[in-house]
């Protein structure tokens, strides 16, 4: 649809200050008297501490306190309560913070550190879910299932499963009777990491006033600070967090992740503020990592390609603490349908301790990881039906009137993928494929994709909104700005709302929980959804507010006049009016009495009815889709095995593109960081759980001339609780790289993938294991 | 042993009291409060900390402030003339290429040494020099737009 403002390029509030150097981000904040800590890592993966000698760090230059996890009785998580600020009787994993140094420098605190002497005794290692879930292994965590956890979940007591969540939907595995055609396949998303240029980092000042105030590199620092303030009994007010400008997240800044650690090391040097930034090694060793879902998965269908069943067990290789991948795992099991409808479904997930960093948000969710079981099976399925895969998915689309796997249904307003497959099945499929030539063989593949928001009940965000005496708008909201570009959406949302100019709406530059409005956290691609509707419902509160002074003025009925942004004025009698600027502190009368409210308004927006899941696992626990096809076309070097991705096509039904510019950017970002974990990044361990390659030389991220040329086109089907018809898109485009590429690689050598990534060493074997290469 | 060490920094002379094998980016960003050059890695492989040292763009993160000691160094801060923005600047602002801009310094100060260099340099020069930099968020051509525009620019200014 066509709008004044919503549908155009704008650019971003924060472009001028970053292109100039000077926006803030946590690195980058000095405070009075503040301290600088190095942290401890241990070792050993997993191993007892029998004793930890810092008498000659106590004694180094610059030293002010040097801190042990000794003494540390509290735990804490938001799901499962099993999460301690610092190791404490033992390790869990490789970069679990054993001990800390507090000085005057960086330097001082690093050198000091390196004198600290800990005794460990190892104990068994586990990196992968299937050997942590043997029966006899050691226990990660002794105390599992006496944690505090939500009342969803159910842990397994004397084993390392932190989670069971169990889907069933229909029949269930007896589904499976009704099929005609069974295909099978195990496939892997191993570790990664989010990587984003800007390390985590946090400061934390324990103040003589007993209040507490911290600076993040986060995207929850409502989370952050109602775990501080139980962690160390004070109101959750006297907590206040800060959220500068944030160099990336990709997930794994969402959830507590490292302030707990510092506010910990804090609490020992009361009354100067302690700063810790990330090195990129422990970015990677000691931060949240991504993935390491192992999806095998049983799917049936008649012999026309209607899909019957599906049965799918989600193995998540967690990492040491459960609190944050126990939620990707039941996000990674319920949608493993992919945007298919299946009338029975069985479906588990196993969120299991490993000894390994934990696991949390990746961008995608849990999506990208079980789609690329469910997107190579519905190619290989086709094969095993002969039938066109585009046909065998069109069948089974998730469209208008089908139920998916939570017991949703979809309706018109949850988007067109049947329009999304036949844009991109005419772009990519409309030509003749490249033919194979002496130097390389080409082949193309597509994935149609789903994501769902993975929420809470309480998962609100708010908006505060004041009109200033010239009519401009000042909006405070809480939605983190790691880059995705939310302070245009909400400039041009509230504009819109609001019938004024975007210039006109000023965006808070940073979250502080003093003042900003509760929001949950900045996830699950929810902001242009859940904070839009926010706006525009302080939009027309707002309103409201101006025409009840307005109908004061004129003497008349709220309900006779209208509102254009500048004036308010009679339905009947446009000339009778009176102007916004005139009403928004009130009206000020001929005798300087006023009358009439301030036009301010407070507002949230949850998901509606969002729920927890039932005893079957099901439940309104998506709420929002989006659905998309995408599609690889792509190159093969013979000789080395190396996999160019020529060219990539993403088609999403958004419902409304808010600004053009920024929506393409998000998709190709996304993208690109896919086809990243399709061919190169994997966190790779050592026998004894050791990270090898913590380091952006060995981690290899995409670089400019990795990136291939991308055709980005959006479908707008209005959505129902988005502004404007708009739905989220963030995350969406990572989900179709990986399995559009494996597709592609069978389409160009018969070689068919079931782990990611495929390396170019990986590729040359499997063909020369084909015999297809000749030397 | 800190010694005194002077350079011209964004058009000021500059003495800085440092061991000299101090790095260049934690001279800028601890001792002169210029945190518009960032760190990205432990490495020097994301390309986040480049500044530009007698016209040519370096990565400040390997480079020992002795090295610099009478040179011409020119860091983010240095390129905006008050509230005018550099071409480079004006266009990467506008092109799409920031999104969370952490990578944004680094990558204006390396089209900065290439450009005010020589703003004729061919697209293969200027794909080279890109692809020494990590960007997580845009997928890089909203990158090499802008520093396509920028080249537009500089060449027209010229």
């Amino acid at each position: 649809m066509e709008y004044k403002y919503v549908g155009k390029n704008y650019n971003r509030p924060d472009a001028i200050s970053k292109v100039t150097g000077k926006a803030i981000y946590l690195d980058d904040i000095r405070l009075p008297g503040m301290l600088h800590t190095a942290i401890l890592r241990p070792e050993y993966a997993h191993a007892k501490i029998l004793s930890i000698d810092t008498a000659s760090a106590e004694k180094m230059p610059g030293v002010v306190k040097v801190v042990t996890g000794k003494g540390c009785h509290y735990h804490y998580g938001d799901n499962i309560r099993d999460l301690v600020p610092m190791a404490v009787e033992k390790v869990r994993y490789i970069g679990e913070p054993v001990a800390a140094v507090v000085a005057d420098t960086l330097a001082h605190a690093e050198a000091a550190m390196q004198t600290i002497k800990v005794e460990y005794e190892p104990l068994p290692v586990y990196v992968d879910a299937r050997d942590a879930m043997k029966p006899g292994a050691a226990l990660i965590h002794e105390e599992n299932g006496q944690y505090w956890h939500l009342p969803t979940l159910t842990p397994t007591p004397g084993t390392n499963i932190a989670n069971t969540y169990r889907l069933v939907k229909g029949k269930g595995a007896d589904g499976m009777k009704d099929a005609e055609v069974i295909l099978e396949g195990e496939f892997l998303f191993p570790h990664g990491s989010c990587s984003a240029i800007e390390p985590h980092g946090s400061i934390v000042w324990f103040k003589e006033d007993k209040t507490i105030e911290a600076w993040s590199s986060s995207i929850c620092p409502f989370i952050i600070r109602e775990d501080l303030a139980t962690s160390y009994g004070v109101p959750v007010s006297d907590v206040r967090v800060h959220i500068p400008d944030v160099g990336g997240c990709f997930g794994y800044k969402s959830d507590i992740t490292v302030e707990q650690t510092v506010a910990w090391i804090a609490s020992f040097v009361p009354g100067r503020p302690v700063k810790w930034v990330a090195t990129r090694q422990e970015d990677y060793t000691s931060t949240l990592l991504g993935h390491g879902i192992r999806t095998i998965m049983k799917i049936g269908a008649k012999k026309d390609g209607k899909l019957v069943a599906i049965q799918a067990t989600i193995l998540h290789s967690g990492g040491a603490y459960a609190d944050t991948p126990v939620n990707v795992t039941m996000a990674a099991t319920h949608n493993c349908t992919g945007p298919y409808e299946f009338e029975h479904c069985d479906l588990t997930g196993y969120t299991v301790y490993t000894n390994t960093p934990a696991v949390g948000a990746f961008r995608g969710y849990g999506h990208q990881e079980s789609q690329l079981a469910t997107e190579r099976m519905m190619d290989m399925l086709a094969r095993k039906l002969k039938m066109d895969p585009w046909e065998l998915r069109e069948k089974n689309f998730l469209g208008e009137g089908k139920v998916n796997a939570l017991g949703e249904k979809m309706w018109k307003t949850h988007g067109d993928i049947y329009k999304c497959a036949e844009i991109v099945k005419k772009k990519v499929y409309g030509k003749a494929k490249h033919a194979e030539d002496e130097n390389f063989y080409y082949g193309r593949g597509f994935a149609a994709v789903m994501k769902s928001p993975k929420g809470a009940p309480f998962s609100t965000k708010g908006c505060y909104m004041k009109m200033n005496i010239d009519g401009s708008v000042s909006v405070v909201m809480a939605g983190a700005e790691v880059g995705q570009g939310l302070r245009t959406v909400i400039r041009q949302v509230a504009g819109e709302a609001l019938k004024i100019p975007p210039e006109k709406v000023r965006v808070y530059t940073e979250i502080d929980t003093q003042f900003s409005p509760y929001e949950w956290q900045t996830i699950g691609s929810m902001f242009t959804t859940q904070g839009g509707r926010a706006i525009i419902r302080a939009a027309d509160k707002l309103i409201a507010i101006l025409k009840a002074t307005a109908a004061q003025v004129l003497k008349t009925d709220v309900d006779y006049l209208e509102y254009d942004g500048e004036f308010i004025y009679l339905c009947n009698d446009p000339d009778i009016r009176v102007a916004i600027k005139d009403i928004n502190r009130g009206y000020i009368t001929d005798d300087g009495i006023t009358i009439g409210d301030m036009a301010q308004a407070v507002s949230d927006a949850r998901l509606p009815r969002y729920s927890n899941p039932d005893k079957n696992g099901q439940g309104s626990c998506g709420v929002s889709y989006t659905f998309g096809v995408q599609a690889a076309e792509i190159r093969i070097e013979k000789k080395t095995g190396k996999i160019f991705v020529d060219k990539f096509t993403s088609v999403f039904d958004v419902g409304q593109v808010i600004n053009p510019k920024q929506i393409r950017g998000s998709v190709m970002g996304g993208v690109l960081m896919s086809i990243g974990a399709a061919l190169y990044e994997k966190v790779d361990y050592d026998e004894n759980g050791k990270i090898t390659n913590p380091h952006f030389f060995k981690y290899h991220l995409p670089t400019y001339k990795e990136a291939p040329e991308m055709d980005v086109e959006f479908v707008e089907t209005p959505d129902a609780i988005g502004p404007f018809g708009a739905r989220g898109i963030g995350e969406h485009s990572v989900i179709g790289p990986a399995p559009a590429i494996l597709n592609a690689i069978y389409d160009a050598t018969g070689v068919d993938f079931f782990e990611i990534p495929v390396t170019p060493e990986i590729m040359k074997k499997a063909l020369e294991n084909q015999g297809q290469v000749t030397k | 042993m800190s010694e005194k060490i002077t350079f011209t920094l964004n058009d000021v002379s500059t003495t800085v009291d440092v061991e000299p094998e101090t790095l260049l980016i934690d001279v800028l960003r601890e001792d002169l409060n210029l945190t518009g050059t960032k760190r990205g890695c432990d490495n020097s492989t994301c390309g986040t900390c480049t500044v530009v040292v007698n016209g040519k763009a370096i990565k400040s993160c390997n480079t020992p402030v002795s090295k610099v000691a009478g040179t011409e160094v020119i860091t983010i801060e240095g390129l905006a003339k008050g509230m005018e923005l550099h071409p480079i600047q004006k266009s990467i602002s506008e092109s799409g290429a920031v999104q969370c801009g952490f990578c944004t310094p680094g990558i204006i100060m390396e089209l900065y040494g290439l450009l005010e260099n020589n703003p004729d340099i061919t697209l293969a020069e200027m794909q080279n020099a890109l692809n020494k930099h990590l960007c997580r968020c845009t997928g890089y051509e909203p990158i090499r737009d802008g520093a396509l525009m920028a080249q537009k620019l500089m060449q027209d200014r010229k």
